[in-house]
């Protein structure tokens, strides 16, 4: 049984996660940060005071985010729970394509596949709207909601169902109340997958939104490529910390699940 | 009489409808040239605005100032903030080439030179209309009626002129530094690394290669034509070798030039360069009071002068919110809005003072925007007009080809 | 798995969505992709099939620039990110004290967007950034241009840096994952025949974990190679990161550009798959090695 041995390698990979985090938050208040000064000559609050300002478009952009989020983490579920279950639970000739087919999107980079798509989402009023960007946002969350919960199938004892309804519940009743309070971590992590793939998304909402729908990621590349690093540093913290918060509610959530993820299940 | 006219709105206002949707009725009525009819279709319309968003000055002058002004008829501005002019062209044509003729997705753009002929070229522009607030413009000046030598003709309005300048930090460089285009490079190959410009065909770029070619063929004045002459040539090698033996002095060795302004400006502040060109002077003292530049950046202008242009807002001609968008270039014009965009980030009135009462004159001489700032006296002593159009693109190519040569 | 009878009403019902969607958007968006790299204009009325987008993807200098740093960066980023995150999930499974909270904070990346950790190493990396800001306190440098550029440089090593530190934790719980189940009693085993601590991971701990290793790095190729936000601010206008020179071509007004923009696109699926195939059969031929 090993001990804590070699302390600092554990300091060390922690303090190789947290460094790059240093600079972003210190930005965030630094009032004046000249060269060569280690840490900021002078504090301010202006880099927080414009997450308010209408200025800065932040907490519209906010609120384009959280919908577009929702909607996307909705949509995916809703289409990609059937599939997991039909790829977990059912054998069937096909069902490697089919996988290959609905995992295949996680692989090929997005914006490679959807380029081609945006003069057709133009011409058919679905460019600069907030339902082409949720459109298109599918295509990558589909592949890891489906992949998570035809794991969970998988491992699902689906005799529950049966007795269920040989007891006399209805079809909508045993799935309420067996089959998906049974699967409730997957869906957790599913649902997380999808909202934190759409939050972070910057080249298929920057393709399709074609800068009309301005998401946090937009915003934040605005402001990275201006001259104030305090302004982006407070608005990378916007963009940063929901996500965050999120996966610390849904690993406590999970706790003794050993943080998998249920990522490795294929 | 009064009828005709009336029925002729109504049918083809009742056939657009059927087409698609109640925004072209509103179109026709702005196109007719009647005020009252435009303030009433743009009432609830909210403008998608397409500009260069990284002045942050202008930016707070927009969702703030010119908001309020806007309120009373109705009209809200959403600002679009792009980093190149370039973007929105491109949008607007792409939006053609897809067989979206109304409900564009762009109603208004800050634009002028190449992209204001590009747009010409292309026919995306809403040309012909009349605003209210034209009147305080002085169409002779031919700054106004000619944009990079491509004749306006009704199908952009003045907004702002920008004179350019350069900055630098006065605790690194001395006056006789920046006097001229020869004492900037003496000291920048005594002092490598701390001079850049953005690679053309970025705007400021553009206009600092420009600004060298000024300095080294002695004014713009051989180069008036539209069409490329033989002094061009003469001219332009020099300026090319200029450029290239300045180039290993220049930030990264000149081995790779910023993208745009917006990065030039972040070398700037981050201390990794001590002076860049700029075309809006005004906005550096925002800057300056938010900590981000030194308080030791001042301003000059080269002996040769300095570059300086008007620029306008047009409207594309598939623009959804088509009537909101000329109330607010018509806005834009006029005096109380003009000298409140002055005072935000020195942006110097595009309207002519001398159409003004002698009480708005003074408010506008009044304006002090503080030490970092050259003073309008300055500013415009040594004004030198724009490049025809032409001569900007050939220039732009030139530079790739001669100095990036890749 | 239950050896159920298939019912293909069912599974053809709860399957359609997911197929629907996935079908019209990714094998169509690709279909149109590919077609119009061939040629092929929507919505205008004269165009003609031909090779012009791939013969000026194969001459223009920028796109070659271009796939030379992507596939770099990619490979560089994979390689370290997998050999460093084998590491860190080794050292993790190890540790007694304290692994849930110390796993938790290291995998705390997988939740930052790039586009935040493409910014935060700016501000760590970049010649006023605050590394250099150390090493001017070290007395190595004494100006911004006397420390390397990381960023927006030519090798792309910002960019690397950014993908590492995202993808490295990744890496690690994937490991973690793989490990959870009976290591312990494997090492047990090995141990009591005889077999060192270097033996114990060669043969024990390397094979079991290399599966799914395999299959994370494949996924960190195919983010690394097709990411845009991460070059667009971390690298340099030339060269440019490939998903950046596509998107680049297909916003240009000219439409000359729009079928290498779209060939530029195609290419870069196509490296991406066969790297994915490529895997595949690797998978198949270790699944056949005897433990």
């Amino acid at each position: 049984m090993r001990r804590l041995r070699h302390p600092v390698s554990a300091a060390l990979m922690l303090l190789g996660v947290l460094i790059p985090l240093v600079p972003l938050v210190l930005w965030s208040f630094a009032g004046r940060w000249r060269y060569p000064g280690l840490v900021p000559q002078q504090g301010t609050l202006r880099g927080v005071r414009l997450l308010a300002d209408p200025t800065s478009q932040v907490l519209a952009g906010l609120g384009t985010s959280v919908s577009i989020g929702a909607a996307v983490t909705l949509l995916s579920l809703a289409v990609g729970v059937p599939a997991g279950r039909a790829l977990g639970l059912y054998e069937f000739r096909g069902r490697n394509l089919v996988r290959l087919l609905l995992v295949a999107p996680a692989l090929v980079p997005g914006l490679a596949v959807l380029l081609g798509t945006q003069v057709f989402f133009l011409r058919y009023g679905l460019a600069d709207t907030l339902a082409g960007v949720v459109l298109v946002q599918l295509v990558p969350t589909i592949p890891y909601v489906t992949l998570v919960m035809a794991g969970a199938y998988a491992n699902f004892e689906v005799d529950y169902e049966r007795q269920a309804a040989l007891l006399g519940a209805r079809p909508w009743q045993v799935q309420l109340h067996v089959t998906l309070p049974a699967l409730r971590p997957a869906l957790t992590v599913a649902a997380y997958f999808a909202f934190l793939i759409s939050w972070s998304e910057y080249a298929l909402t920057l393709l399709i939104g074609g800068g009309t729908v301005k998401t946090l990621p937009l915003l934040l590349y605005a402001y990275a490529g201006g001259p104030d690093p305090t302004e982006a540093a407070a608005v990378a913290l916007v963009v940063m910390l929901p996500p965050l918060l999120l996966m610390a509610l849904v690993v406590r959530g999970l706790s003794g699940r050993g943080g998998t993820l249920g990522l490795v299940r294929s | 009489m009064t009828l005709r006219p009336a029925r002729a709105v109504l049918v083809t206002g009742l056939l657009a409808l059927t087409a698609c949707g109640g925004a072209t009725g509103r179109r026709a009525a702005a196109a007719s040239g009647d005020w009252p009819s435009v303030l009433k279709a743009a009432r609830g319309q909210t403008v998608n605005w397409y500009m260069y968003g990284g002045d942050d000055a202008l930016n707070s002058f927009i969702s703030h100032t010119l908001a309020s002004k806007l309120k009373p008829y109705g009209v809200s501005v959403n600002q679009v903030k792009i980093t190149d002019t370039v973007n929105a062209i491109d949008k607007v044509v792409a939006e053609k080439q897809a067989g979206r003729t109304h409900g564009g997705s762009v109603d208004l753009i800050w634009v002028n030179g190449e992209n204001f002929a590009t747009g010409k070229q292309a026919g995306l522009w809403h040309c012909g209309y009349h605003l209210p607030n034209a009147k305080y413009v002085d169409t002779t000046n031919p700054a106004v009626t000619s944009d990079f030598g491509v004749p306006v003709d009704g199908c952009e309005s003045v907004w702002q002129q920008a004179h350019s300048a350069l900055v630098y930090d006065s605790s690194k460089l001395a006056a006789s530094d920046v006097s001229s285009a020869t004492a900037l490079f003496a000291w920048a190959t005594a002092h490598p690394g701390r001079f850049t410009y953005p690679a053309p065909p970025d705007f400021t770029g553009s206009m600092a290669v420009r600004t060298f070619f000024y300095d080294t063929a002695g004014g713009p004045s051989a180069f008036a034509s539209q069409a490329v002459t033989a002094a061009y040539g003469e001219a332009s090698t020099r300026l090319w070798q200029r450029l290239l033996t300045v180039e290993p002095s220049l930030w990264r060795k000149g081995q790779t030039y910023p993208n745009s302004q917006a990065d030039v400006e972040k070398l700037y502040g981050q201390g990794e360069i001590d002076a860049y060109l700029t075309y809006g002077p005004g906005a550096v003292a925002q800057q300056v009071s938010k900590g981000v530049f030194p308080p030791s950046t001042r301003e000059a202008v080269f002996r040769s002068g300095n570059i300086a242009n008007d620029s306008f807002v047009a409207i594309p001609a598939n623009a959804a919110h088509q009537a909101a968008a000329l109330v607010v270039a018509n806005e834009l014009l006029d005096p109380a809005t003009q000298l409140a965009l002055f005072k935000a980030n020195g942006a110097y009135p595009a309207i002519d003072l001398a159409r003004l009462t002698s009480a708005q004159r003074q408010q506008f001489q009044a304006v002090d925007l503080g030490p970092s700032v050259l003073p309008l006296s300055e500013l415009t002593a040594r004004v030198q007009p724009e490049l025809a159009a032409a001569y900007v693109t050939r220039i732009e190519a030139d530079w790739k080809t001669h100095v990036l040569r890749r | 798995m239950t050896g159920r009878r298939p019912r293909w009403v069912t599974i053809a019902a709860l399957l359609t969505p997911a197929v629907t969607v996935v079908g019209v958007l990714f094998v169509g968006g690709l279909g149109l992709g590919v077609a119009q790299s061939f040629g092929y204009q929507p919505f205008l009325p004269d165009w003609d099939w031909s090779l012009d987008g791939y013969r000026a993807l194969w001459r223009d200098p920028a796109v070659t620039a271009s796939v030379g740093l992507t596939l770099r960066v990619a490979v560089v980023s994979t390689a370290v990110a997998t050999v460093l995150g084998v590491a860190a999930g080794l050292r993790l499974h190890s540790l007694v004290r304290g692994r849930r909270t110390i796993t938790a904070v290291f995998a705390s990346t997988l939740a930052v967007p790039h586009i935040v950790g493409a910014l935060a190493m700016v501000l760590l990396l970049s010649q006023s950034g605050l590394l250099s800001r150390f090493a001017h306190a070290a007395g190595l440098a004494s100006t911004p241009a006397d420390f390397p550029a990381l960023t927006a440089d030519g090798f792309g090593w910002g960019i690397i840096a950014e993908y590492v530190w995202k993808e490295t934790p990744f890496v690690a719980l994937v490991v973690l994952a793989a490990l959870s189940g009976g290591i312990d009693e494997l090492h047990g085993v090995a141990r009591t025949l005889g077999a060192g601590p270097w033996q114990r991971l060669r043969h024990v701990v390397l094979p079991l974990i290399a599966p799914a290793v395999a299959a994370a790095s494949v996924l960190v190729f195919a983010f690394s190679f097709g990411s845009y936000e991460v070059p667009a601010l971390l690298g340099r206008p030339y060269p440019a990161g490939l998903p950046v020179v596509a998107l680049q071509y297909q916003r240009d007004v000219d439409l000359n550009a729009r079928p290498e923009a779209m060939a530029v696109a195609i290419l870069i699926a196509v490296v991406v798959a066969a790297v994915v195939a490529g895997y595949l059969a690797l998978i198949r031929r270790l699944s056949g090695r005897p433990l």
